[in-house]
């Protein structure tokens, strides 16, 4: 086969890529920010973007974990609960064994992949639905979680983790750490999914598990993979949680976050019943949320607007994913 | 069985009669002694959620309470998340279990009122303690400090920073917590009134979430530049809006106050990112939730002032809005802040 030839069936095989929603959310946000710049000025400055793209950042580098997870056909409402088990063990060892960076986010991703260990485990080998699943492990996650912190909050947080906060510790060059960390790993993904066979594998299993398997994939493999994946994820997260908050941790930590990350997956295009979905959506997705968060807040309107926007959203979104995917079945 | 419904019979009477102030004093203390001389009275108390500090501190004076008075057994659990319908099946629980006294600090006091009916049907005293819920049947509610003392208690702390006048905001927790918005409001007219030349620009809503809380408290300082002071309304808010304005190096111009717990609070105390902690002492209120809670179990009416302890040695009630109040709000800052154990 010539290398034309092979170049023209690669065309053919891969998706554009960048997809039709993504699109469609860098003009939303560009529009967005566009408008909030003339309503009010200080929002194109650096001291209210820098914050914005910290803030966006862990939910974003979760949901690259949680689109793979998707796109295989699953979906995992735990991490809510191991961000609350990971960001409470590394707070504790912050502060009472007082590590370092580098021990900290090595514990606090050790901690996280064991958890997404379990989940993989579970739904791979179990072959119980990962909704049920999860549903059970967060519970779990968040018991832990809870005997960890023991009835107090973790006290006297030191400045440890300030390269991924939000104060002047946290940017190089302007650019939020936590940000930047969570582009490239975005970026790596992105690239993993799009051109090498172990990353469309996922789409295959997403796609029809049966037939996966039947042309040679190792499907319970994969599937173990992306949870393991997510869980790691959720543990460099955290370090951004820990970062993010105050010098005391409470166990409203985490909560909740499963959706927003899930928010996220699906408002950046990937469809919710599998074999389709892109990271960088994902990360334009969170992006828009945040946007819209603190365009509420700025613009003096009613905090409660934000969780209405952000619903027209998904509720948007996944009537475009149905629009597309009845097109494609009438082609 | 039996001889436990006796007791229950005898106590919701002599409660019922002492309720209905109908009955000479010492019908009921005869009532009370022969029905359960030496009878351990089940005190339970609900707070809004379990494992922070603020309601860990309760629990830890109602213990000292439940030690101190001899008779009381003091039960203590609540959920795990701010959570109305998590707190309402503990409540259920209390009920099926028939303690003597159920005490809640209600998330959701609207949805809690027809379970406090519920429990009083089932002969339980109620009361509240902490957030009242003013609608229902609860026959005491001990409240921290009137909103009146904190709101103004915020106010001046921060005012006194601010130099009297601008521009601040105050990020609250929940947008239903009856106790948050009760101070907002005195926020709002004290402010009008006593400092003409300030101006709360916004209120907005975080939840119980410390990075959220953070976050606008950021937001608000970019859209108003102007900005000079932050109030983190609850103790989630309270270091969270410290934590922006140290994030932003404005410490020094932006200012904050904050009901927040002493030792989360310490190391913003210290860099002055926070200025004040207004909160009153968190152990005497859950000293006092207990003793009142064994007081009602009793059918003992409260006096005008009542000498619950040494610490607690003249707490006022009013009987017209059946309330026990602990007393004025206290100031904590980078001084006094080392006293608090919690």
């Amino acid at each position: 086969m010539t290398a034309v030839a092979e170049a023209k069936i690669k065309k053919r095989v891969l998706p554009s890529p960048v997809t039709g929603q993504e699109m469609v959310l860098v003009g939303v946000i560009a529009v967005l920010w566009a408008a909030l710049a003339v309503s009010t000025p200080a929002f194109l400055t650096a001291g209210s973007i820098q914050p914005l793209l910290v803030a966006t950042a862990p939910v974003a580098l979760i949901g690259v974990g949680m689109t793979i997870v998707i796109i295989t056909g699953g979906i995992d409402v735990s991490v809510g609960g191991a961000i609350m088990v990971c960001s409470v063990l590394t707070a504790k060892a912050l502060v009472e064994a007082e590590v370092g960076l580098a021990v900290a986010v090595l514990l606090s991703v050790a901690a996280g992949a064991l958890l997404g260990l379990v989940n993989g485990v579970l739904i791979a080998y179990g072959r119980v639905h990962a909704i049920i699943i999860t549903f059970g492990t967060a519970n779990l996650f968040m018991f832990l979680g809870l005997r960890i912190f023991g009835s107090g909050t973790v006290n006297g947080i030191p400045g440890t983790l300030a390269f991924f906060g939000r104060g002047p510790d946290g940017r190089t060059l302007g650019v939020p750490h936590a940000f930047l960390i969570t582009v490239l790993i975005t970026a790596a993904a992105w690239w993993w999914l799009r051109h090498t066979a172990g990353g469309r594998h996922f789409f295959a299993i997403g796609g029809d598990a049966q037939a996966a398997r039947l042309a040679g994939v190792r499907v319970q493999r994969r599937v173990l993979l992306a949870y393991v994946l997510t869980g790691l994820l959720v543990g460099l997260a955290s370090c951004f949680v820990i970062a993010q908050g105050t010098s005391t941790l409470d166990q409203s930590v985490g909560a909740g976050k499963e959706l927003a990350v899930i928010a996220a997956v699906v408002i950046g295009g990937t469809s919710i019943m599998g074999g389709r979905g892109s990271v960088l959506g994902t990360l334009l997705g969170a992006l828009l949320v945040q946007s819209v968060a603190s365009g509420v807040t700025q613009l003096g309107w009613r905090s409660q607007l934000s969780d209405l926007f952000v619903g027209i959203f998904i509720i948007v979104a996944v009537g475009a994913d149905l629009l597309r995917a009845r097109a494609r079945r009438n082609r | 069985m039996r001889p436990r419904f006796t007791a229950a019979v005898v106590l919701t009477t002599t409660a019922a009669i002492a309720l209905s102030g109908c009955t000479k004093k010492n019908d009921t203390d005869t009532a009370a002694s022969s029905g359960s001389g030496d009878k351990t009275y089940k005190v339970a108390f609900v707070p809004k959620l379990q494992g922070v500090p603020y309601f860990e501190a309760m629990n830890a004076g109602g213990k000292e309470a439940a030690a101190a008075l001899g008779n009381v057994e003091w039960l203590y659990q609540g959920p795990t998340q701010a959570d109305a319908a998590a707190q309402a099946d503990i409540v259920r629980s209390y009920i099926q279990q028939k303690v003597d006294t159920l005490i809640v600090a209600p998330n959701d006091p609207d949805s809690m009122a027809p379970l406090l009916q519920q429990a009083k049907d089932a002969g339980i005293h109620v009361a509240t303690a902490d957030t009242d819920a003013p609608t229902s049947v609860r026959e005491v509610f001990v409240n921290q400090a009137t909103a009146q003392g904190i709101g103004e208690g915020l106010t001046d702390a921060l005012l006194k920073e601010m130099g009297g006048k601008g521009k601040y905001a105050i990020v609250s927790c929940g947008q239903t917590a009856e106790n948050l918005n009760a101070w907002i409001k005195v926020q709002q007219e004290y402010t009008k009134t006593k400092y003409p030349e300030a101006e709360i620009v916004d209120v907005v809503y975080a939840g119980e979430d410390q990075a959220k809380a953070t976050q606008m408290a950021t937001d608000l300082m970019n859209a108003h530049p102007d900005l000079t002071g932050l109030v983190g309304e609850c103790t989630s808010s309270a270091p969270g809006v410290a934590q922006a304005v140290k994030d932003a190096g404005k410490i020094g111009k932006v200012f904050t106050v904050g009901l927040g717990t002493p030792q989360a609070m310490k190391p913003y105390l210290q860099d002055k990112s926070s200025s004040a902690a207004i909160l009153w002492d968190v152990e005497n209120l859950g000293y006092l939730t207990a003793w009142a809670g064994a007081q009602i179990a009793q059918g003992k009416p409260f006096a005008a002032t009542n000498n619950v302890s040494s610490e607690l040695s003249a707490v006022a009630y009013t009987e017209a809005d059946k309330m026990l109040l602990l007393g004025p709000a206290l100031a904590i800052t980078d001084e006094n802040v080392d006293k608090f154990n919690y």
